[in-house]
């Protein structure tokens, strides 16, 4: 994938609205193969014995909007409840979207019902976090890669068989393990299996949720770059979403940071890093502990107070405000509006830090 | 003298050897790391320094000679050979087999006492007052139908004879020393009613009603999103610096080491190897493992898409410590002398445990 030339110098003092010159970024200006419009998914919550009522809604994607290039990686990171996984899901209709349009290369996904639905799914696949609960213990690996060649009625058993090979030599596994079962390879084996699975139908779009988290250090950085090396190969466009934020830039080309079911930034994955806007992504970067003591030693942290409200109830005008350290009356009042800081780089803030 | 001293502690489950000879030491308010992946024995050292491992028919105190180096057949010279997922084999002597349990063996000495020699009664009085542990996952490790305020008032009557409305009064002031607001109120709830952070808070403030003068931590933010990380390790930091307490920390993240500890001690395959201090380990990195868990964790300030250089294979791929190097199937830079005999531990104030460090460094 294209790497941006690094003429940007880093700015030291953060506050300062950040006097860079926008380079045409190459990701961007492709096509896009998904948008995604004013998502959102509610889930009700229900109260009863005998007759149940619907009391309220947990928001868990409440409005996000975004698109992703053909070709490109857009990354969605955010801590455990901010709705990740839920968007993931809805975009894929694993979930039903409450509201909002999905269209995955100009074809409306939202719309899509029953057979016509069910064949578009060859298009977008997904890979898990756990490897080993989302591979049917009882299937060996010829049975896994053939099984949605044979859900999508493709190809005969041999042609199977050859694409089944084809695609374990991609993701670096011996056609010998065809006749082995899932918990006789190690974690990192199977994640290199769900990412074969989900390549079988040759899709357009991979969205990967949590691809690495499961997986130990130095086996994540084998994952790392076999994702990086396939989507080249078979011309994927991956939504990765993930809690690590190193994880997270390492692999995206735009990077959207969500909170309680919205995003609250959007850039560059280079921008977001260098020059974080919203105080959300302020803490969260400075949350990651880096692996260097001389770094470390002078990381100025910015230590958020409590935890996550319920999604059930966010709080009034800003939803991060609760736990803001730079927050003001305005934000209880209004919502911030979902702006242009700089040109490619939103942010929800009602302040320019 | 140091507050902990392990030595060559070996930890067995039957056939398998978790631990193979650990040694490590950790001083009065020093922050000292055990970093290494799953598998590689971090956590059960830490479980035998507690006594917390189910005792092996063999016993927790087999001071009997090591049968292991002399009882096994000597491997052919040189022969790496990959024993898939295979445990090292450790014969117990004398043909004592135990089902389930731990055959602990070697030392470690907590202020000139061995721990591992210690009765379970005795063990039992030190565990939670003079040593205490911090779990990893807080809602396993918390009694769910039991109130938070009981569970912390426990430690406080059995080690201190605190009772009634007093225990109470100390519980409250425990929650508050860890950053739990309206902490007489929190004394009532469940542990469900509280959210992850607040129930690793939890758990320290039970480890810490004692002023212990040894903590450890297994993994305390590994459950933990990345803000209430930082609040956890920022607490942890604090009861360090103001009580003096020594931190053992076991954790796989190496950034969590590069922040919090003074020194280190890198685990593969259950032993250590490298130890030195944290800002030598991480401008030298000297054991080819080192290295490599190094060159596989993205950076927030690499260059994006660059490809990071993973090490090959997985802790599958192994052999015996008195064979070789147990890396060496993964090394890149291995060679005949990695698997001739057993790598010693090279070096005092920064040392490792490969052969080759001259050459290759």
């Amino acid at each position: 994938m294209s790497t941006e030339p690094e003429d940007v110098t880093p700015q030291g003092d953060a506050v300062i609205p950040a006097q860079r010159v926008e380079e045409p970024d190459l990701p961007a200006a492709g096509p896009a193969l998904l948008e995604v419009e004013d998502l959102k998914v509610h889930f009700p919550i229900r109260r009863g014995v005998v007759v149940e009522r619907t009391v309220g809604h947990v928001r868990a994607v409440d409005g996000v909007s975004l698109s992703v290039t053909q070709g490109g990686t857009y990354g969605l990171v955010g801590e455990s409840g901010c709705g990740k996984t839920t968007f993931g899901r809805a975009v894929l209709r694993l979930e039903e979207p409450t509201a909002g349009r999905v269209t995955l290369g100009g074809d409306d996904v939202t719309a899509l019902k029953g057979e016509r639905l069910r064949r578009f799914r060859s298009r977008m696949q997904m890979v898990f976090q756990d490897p080993l609960g989302s591979l049917n213990p009882r299937h060996n690996v010829d049975m896994l890669l053939a099984e949605p060649l044979k859900v999508h009625g493709v190809g005969s058993k041999e042609e199977r068989r050859r694409l089944a090979v084809e695609t374990l030599d991609a993701v670096g596994l011996p056609k010998t393990v065809l006749e082995r079962f899932p918990h006789e390879f190690s974690g990192g084996q199977r994640q290199r299996l769900g990412i074969a699975r989900a390549l079988m139908l040759r899709p357009d779009l991979i969205v990967c949720d949590e691809p690495v988290s499961a997986l130990d250090v130095s086996i994540q950085a084998q994952v790392m770059n076999l994702l990086d090396e396939i989507q080249g190969e078979f011309g994927l466009t991956y939504l990765v979403i993930a809690h690590d934020l190193a994880v997270v830039r390492h692999l995206s080309d735009r990077v959207g940071v969500m909170y309680l079911g919205r995003l609250v930034e959007e850039a560059d994955s280079e921008t977001i890093y260098e020059h974080p806007r919203h105080p959300y992504t302020k803490a969260l970067l400075s949350a990651v502990p880096q692996p260097d003591p001389e770094k470390e030693a002078a990381r100025e942290r910015i230590i958020l107070k409590g935890d996550l409200p319920s999604p059930a109830n966010p709080p009034s005008g800003c939803r991060f405000r609760t736990r803001c350290p730079w927050a003001q009356d305005v934000c209880a009042e209004q919502e911030p509006e979902w702006r242009e800081a700089a040109p490619g780089h939103k942010v929800a803030c009602h302040f320019d830090l | 003298m140091a507050l902990l001293e392990v030595e060559d502690l070996r930890v067995a489950f039957g056939n398998a050897t978790a631990v193979d000879g650990v040694s490590f030491s950790v001083e009065e308010g020093r922050i000292v790391g055990l970093v290494g992946e799953s598998g590689c024995g971090k956590s059960v050292t830490s479980l035998a320094v507690m006594g917390l491992l189910p005792k092996g028919r063999g016993g927790r105190r087999a001071k009997a000679p090591e049968p292991v180096q002399a009882a096994a057949a000597e491997p052919a010279p040189g022969a790496v050979k990959a024993a898939a997922a295979a445990p090292q084999a450790v014969p117990a002597g004398g043909g004592r087999r135990s089902r389930g349990g731990a055959d602990v063996s070697g030392r470690a000495v907590f202020d000139g006492t061995d721990l591992l020699a210690l009765t379970p009664a005795a063990m039992r009085r030190r565990r939670g007052k003079d040593l205490a542990m911090v779990f990893q996952d807080p809602l396993s490790s918390l009694n769910p139908v039991v109130p938070i305020g009981r569970q912390i008032t426990e430690v406080l009557e059995r080690h201190r004879g605190l009772k009634g409305a007093k225990a109470n009064q100390e519980a409250a002031s425990l929650l508050d020393r860890v950053g739990i607001p309206d902490p007489v109120r929190r004394l009532k709830e469940y542990p469900h009613q509280l959210s992850g952070g607040m129930r690793q808070r939890v758990l320290i403030a039970i480890a810490v009603a004692c002023a212990p003068r040894l903590l450890i931590a297994d993994e305390p933010t590994t459950a933990l999103d990345v803000t209430i990380q930082a609040q956890i390790l920022e607490l942890l930091k604090d009861l360090v610096e103001d009580e003096g307490t020594a931190l053992l920390m076991i954790t796989h993240d190496l950034g969590v080491v590069a922040g919090m500890c003074d020194e280190v001690n890198v685990l593969y395959s259950g032993r250590v190897v490298e130890s030195a201090p944290v800002r030598e380990l991480f401008a030298r990195p000297t054991h080819p493992y080192t290295v490599g868990l190094l060159g596989s964790i993205p950076k927030l300030d690499l260059p994006i898409h660059e490809p990071l250089t993973p090490i090959r294979g997985s802790i599958a791929d192994v052999i015996r410590w008195k064979d070789g190097c147990a890396f060496a199937p993964r090394c890149d830079r291995v060679a005949e002398a990695c698997v001739d005999g057993e790598p010693p531990l090279i070096g005092s104030a920064h040392a490792h445990r490969c052969v080759r460090a001259e050459e290759v460094a």
